[in-house]
């Protein structure tokens, strides 16, 4: 019995931080990107977030220092994935989270 | 001493300078994806001297291993002119590298980030007949690039030591170099560049220093394609009378192929 619940526990905690770790990716999700510092750099980056499967297009706000990412609707990419693939183009993703529409 | 000069002469101008990859225009650059994944760089040197003209046209082409390892190559064709000695055009010296980046800090809109790099100059070109195409001996350089590049300017610096066999003397090679953005940033680019730049080599065995001052400027016309000028004007040279440089004008072009 005591093995079962561990079990569940494992399990239940388990899907909890894979939860966590999933962003819900039907739409725009904005990626905040430190190291971003030159725009004929940031062709790298584009070019690794057009690898994601899902993405339909990329925007890159140099300035502001993020990626806006458009998400075909019922795709789920999760956060991990988004991180390697801005840490193999050669930066350092902060915040990543969906942008919500007003209006 | 000939043999010193023109050693001088080919190092400063083919060995360091075309592996400089990324922006400024003769430093090198720690930020090696982006600009330097899967490209080719080119570009064409005038080099004025007192007694002699040449054109060295290299073709760099790096590949990226890693995201933080990069191996490469470089071609370079020499076209030398000198007064009283004839005209020669060939290959010059290959030359391969590999960097290898060991530190870097992101933040908003910044980076710091520096790389190990190693260059191997092979003596390929044909040195049988005046003026020589090549220095007639293997170069191998090793040097630390840091780069603190932000959305606002960029601040680029190079040490090495550069080690030549056949009894010529080795040198330590330093640059320095200033970038400022003159448009707002944006993506995809449109912006044009300026820079000013010191490059220094200090040759041993009480040679002295040569030292160049290089403003230059850059125009990034979109994700893949820049174009950009320098020139270098001598401080201070320690080559002998006759063989020094009155300027060294380079225009160029950098291309993402994929």
């Amino acid at each position: 019995m005591k093995n079962i619940i561990i079990l569940f526990l494992c399990l239940a905690f388990g899907t909890t931080l894979q939860a966590q770790n999933q962003v819900e990716l039907t739409g725009k999700v904005k990626v905040e990107v430190d190291g971003l510092s030159c725009p004929f750099c940031a062709y790298g980056l584009e070019k690794k977030l057009k690898d994601l499967n899902g993405v339909t297009d990329i925007k890159i706000d140099v300035k502001n220092a993020f990626a806006l990412l458009t998400v075909k609707e019922g795709k789920i990419l999760s956060e991990e994935t988004i991180r390697k693939k801005v840490k193999e183009a050669g930066f350092t993703a902060r915040t990543i989270k969906k942008v919500i529409d007003e209006g | 001493m000939r043999e010193l000069s023109v050693s001088v002469f080919l190092f400063l101008v083919v060995a360091v300078n075309v592996l400089a990859q990324g922006p400024p225009i003769f430093t090198d650059t720690p930020i090696m994806l982006g600009l330097e994944s899967r490209g080719v760089r080119t570009f064409g040197n005038i080099v004025s001297r007192q007694k002699a003209n040449a054109y060295i046209h290299p073709v760099a082409f790096p590949y990226n291993i890693t995201n933080k390892w990069q191996v490469g190559i470089v071609a370079p064709f020499v076209s030398i002119s000198s007064d009283g000695i004839g005209d020669r055009s060939g290959f010059g010296d290959l030359q391969v590298f590999t960097k290898y980046q060991i530190f870097q800090k992101d933040g908003k809109a910044k980076t710091f980030r520096g790389l190990i790099k190693l260059t191997e100059v092979f003596p390929t070109a044909n040195n049988s007949e005046a003026p020589a195409l090549g220095t007639g001996a293997n170069q191998t350089n090793l040097s630390l690039v840091t780069g603190y590049v932000t959305t606002k300017y960029g601040l680029y610096t190079e040490l090495g030591y550069n080690a030549t066999s056949d009894n010529l003397p080795d040198n330590i090679v330093y640059k320095l170099a200033f970038g400022y953005p003159l448009l707002p940033q944006k993506y995809p680019p449109k912006q044009v560049n300026i820079f000013f730049e010191l490059l220094g080599n200090y040759v041993l065995d009480n040679v002295g220093n040569n030292m160049f001052f290089a403003p230059g400027i850059q125009y990034i016309a979109g994700r893949k394609l820049l174009f950009e000028s320098g020139v270098q004007l001598p401080l201070g040279e320690a080559s002998p009378e006759g063989q020094k440089t009155n300027y060294v004008l380079r225009i160029g072009t950098r291309v993402l192929l994929f």
